[in-house]
């Protein structure tokens, strides 16, 4: 098992008038391979749960293992290597830094790995080709569209060859066409063999996905096939 | 990630946020410049005086002692006993006057007093006239003055009654220009005298401004070098054959001076009472003290100023790391969220940090400079510089200061929760 999560709450305000379970016990499940889509309305705990799941956040209560590994013991450097190795981060509104070029913001997780700038150059190009956005590579953030920054965005992710791609409403800020693209691309990652986590408040790409979880109010109210789930 | 990468990483972080990395710079600048300017500026101050009393020779004493009978030969007694005090003395020398005013030839060069008419009386012109001086082989020791050319007098040129002279640099200009005045011969209302040596210039190369002050120090130089020291011996010859009644001593360092001082006090005490003379001793180099005393309270004082605004400086750049660093979160929690440690964060924001300061520091270390050489004219009339322990140690200070205002933002930034910090705008 990849990801396997048990009981795991996120509460904030605990004990007080304004306590707020984002996450109120879930128990989850995911396999090497898999293209899972989180769903749920806004609120219901989803991002919460990706950024568990990315370890960007820590868990109130609960287990987390990530490949037989317990995150929740581990320490900040530890957690740091976990992010840089195993997890590619694909953002809504695509976070990439705005002083650095695009080949530069792919080669951000490499130059944390310590890969050293021949070889670094190399694959941050490689992975921008893989996107299609190798001729943008000496543009900043700036003077490329939202679509081209995703796929930059997409090229960090992929840079470092992580198995699993994590992705927080990756086209909630694109056109459908552009959304579309970016979706085909997630789907080309996962028939190369890399785990795919997606979350979405849209109902038509999450029906792209194998298995679709819908969330509500921190709980997992479904957990299938689109038939199973209700698309 | 290796050092190199974080220098290139900080690097560009600077030159991206280019208003910013200068306003930052500006407290540098200004903390470092003016610790450079104040300090400088007390140096400054205290520089003529100190030209002043290097060139009376430091650590000496002048004793002035007379005795109503003519049966006591103080100065053959006070030379021997300087002489048993030789573990603390380096030298002692009559220092006597030739108030003669003989006039001076060398062929048809000519030297005399002139005077003039001044309020009713008759004055000397100021500077025309050198200063005849009798004196012995520790003369030169004693008074710092040093052999440019031949030798300077020797024992046995007192011993043997020598009628020779050692020149100071002035008037050997005068009476000799470029020529070379050793092995000629000078007279002093006609008897002649072999100039065996000159006395190397004591005014060259002092630097004490024009100010007021400086110009009276620099005409009291000057001075030092119109002269002519004859063997004491000679008073035979001038001031109507009076004994020399004004000494000089030289010790050894400022410690054995004290000593000396009390020893000579209480030997003269011994040898001349209130019925048969009087003497008495002067210590320039304790008011040198003093003054260095005073120029080092002073200097403590313009530091401590220097220091604030160095400090004021330093707050400048803790606010300026804190502002970029609430600014920047959102890069962190990126960086953060693709694999960067803590620790990277850290070494990112130190090292932009101490490059701000390092390159504010320069251009703090240039404008200190460039106002010290503008407060040097503008207040001494000299060409003033800072001293380099002055300088790099102001420019140490200021990049650590970058890198201690530098660390608590770094250290707040990536000590945040990835997702923390990711939420920011």
């Amino acid at each position: 098992m990849l990801i396997d999560i048990k009981n795991l709450y996120k509460i904030y305000h605990e004990g007080q008038e304004s306590e707020v379970r984002a996450l109120d016990g879930v128990t989850l499940q995911i396999d090497r391979g898999e293209f899972v889509a989180i769903i749920g309305q806004s609120g219901s705990g989803k991002s919460t749960l990706m950024n568990i799941l990315g370890c960007l956040d820590i868990p109130t209560y609960g287990d987390y293992h990530l490949d037989g590994t317990d995150v929740t013991d581990l320490t900040d450097r530890q957690l740091a290597h976990i992010r840089n190795k195993q997890i590619g981060f694909i953002f809504q509104g695509y976070n990439l830094i705005p002083a650095l070029n695009a080949r530069e913001n792919v080669e951000l997780p490499l130059i944390y790995q310590g890969v050293g700038m021949g070889q670094r150059a190399e694959r941050a190009m490689a992975a921008l080709e893989r996107v299609d956005m190798a001729e943008r590579a000496d543009h900043k953030p700036a003077e490329m569209s939202g679509g081209q920054q995703q796929r930059v965005a997409i090229a960090r992710a992929i840079a470092a060859r992580p198995p699993i791609i994590m992705a927080d409403e990756p086209t909630g800020a694109l056109d459908s066409k552009t959304g579309r693209q970016v979706l085909e691309i997630l789907h080309s990652l996962h028939e190369e063999g890399s785990t795919i986590i997606l979350i979405t408040h849209d109902n038509g790409i999450a029906a792209t996905a194998e298995r679709i979880v819908r969330l509500s109010d921190g709980h997992i109210i479904a957990d299938g096939t689109r038939e199973e789930v209700g698309l | 990630m290796n050092f190199s990468q974080a220098f290139k990483m900080a690097a560009k972080s600077i030159s991206s946020n280019k208003a910013r990395s200068a306003l930052t710079m500006l407290g540098v600048i200004i903390g470092l410049a003016a610790v450079i300017i104040l300090v400088s500026y007390a140096q400054g101050q205290n520089m003529a005086m100190r030209a002043y009393y290097e060139s009376m020779g430091t650590n000496t004493l002048n004793v002035s002692a007379y005795s109503y009978r003519g049966d006591v030969d103080v100065a053959g007694a006070l030379y021997d006993y300087c002489l048993q005090l030789d573990d603390l003395v380096l030298g002692v020398s009559p220092m006597g006057n030739v108030y003669d005013d003989p006039i001076i030839k060398f062929e048809s060069k000519t030297i005399s007093r002139q005077w003039q008419s001044m309020g009713g009386g008759m004055m000397s012109t100021a500077g025309q006239y050198p200063s005849i001086i009798l004196g012995n082989d520790k003369y030169g020791l004693c008074n710092d003055y040093k052999i440019a050319k031949g030798r300077d007098l020797s024992y046995l040129d007192i011993e043997k009654d020598n009628q020779v002279c050692v020149l100071g640099s002035a008037v050997a200009d005068e009476l000799f220009g470029f020529a070379d005045p050793v092995g000629k011969t000078i007279t002093l209302d006609g008897t002649p005298f072999l100039v065996i040596g000159v006395y190397k210039s004591k005014s060259a190369g002092v630097n004490v401004g024009g100010t007021e002050d400086g110009q009276w120090i620099q005409e009291t130089i000057n001075r030092q070098d119109y002269m002519i020291l004859l063997p004491a011996t000679m008073t035979r010859l001038f001031n109507h054959n009076q004994p020399i009644e004004q000494y000089i001593i030289k010790a050894k360092d400022s410690q054995s001076l004290k000593e000396v001082s009390t020893l000579v006090n209480g030997f003269l005490a011994g040898f001349i009472s209130n019925d048969n003379g009087s003497f008495w001793i002067d210590n320039p180099t304790s008011y040198q003290n003093e003054q260095a005393e005073a120029d080092k309270l002073q200097q403590r004082f313009l530091g401590g100023i220097a220091a604030i605004s160095l400090l004021v400086g330093g707050i400048g750049i803790m606010n300026i790391m804190l502002v970029t660093v609430t600014e920047r979160t959102r890069e962190i929690g990126i960086r953060k969220a693709i694999g960067a440690e803590r620790k990277s964060i850290i070494v990112q924001f130190l090292i932009e940090a101490a490059m701000i300061c390092g390159i504010g520091g320069i251009f703090g270390i240039l404008v200190g400079y460039l106002g010290t050489l503008i407060v040097g004219k503008m207040n001494f009339d000299i060409i003033l510089l800072p001293s380099a322990g002055i300088t790099v140690g102001a420019f140490l200070i200021s990049v650590a200061l970058g890198i201690i205002f530098g660390l608590y933002p770094a250290v707040k930034a990536s000590g945040l929760q990835p997702v923390e910090a990711l939420r920011a705008d």
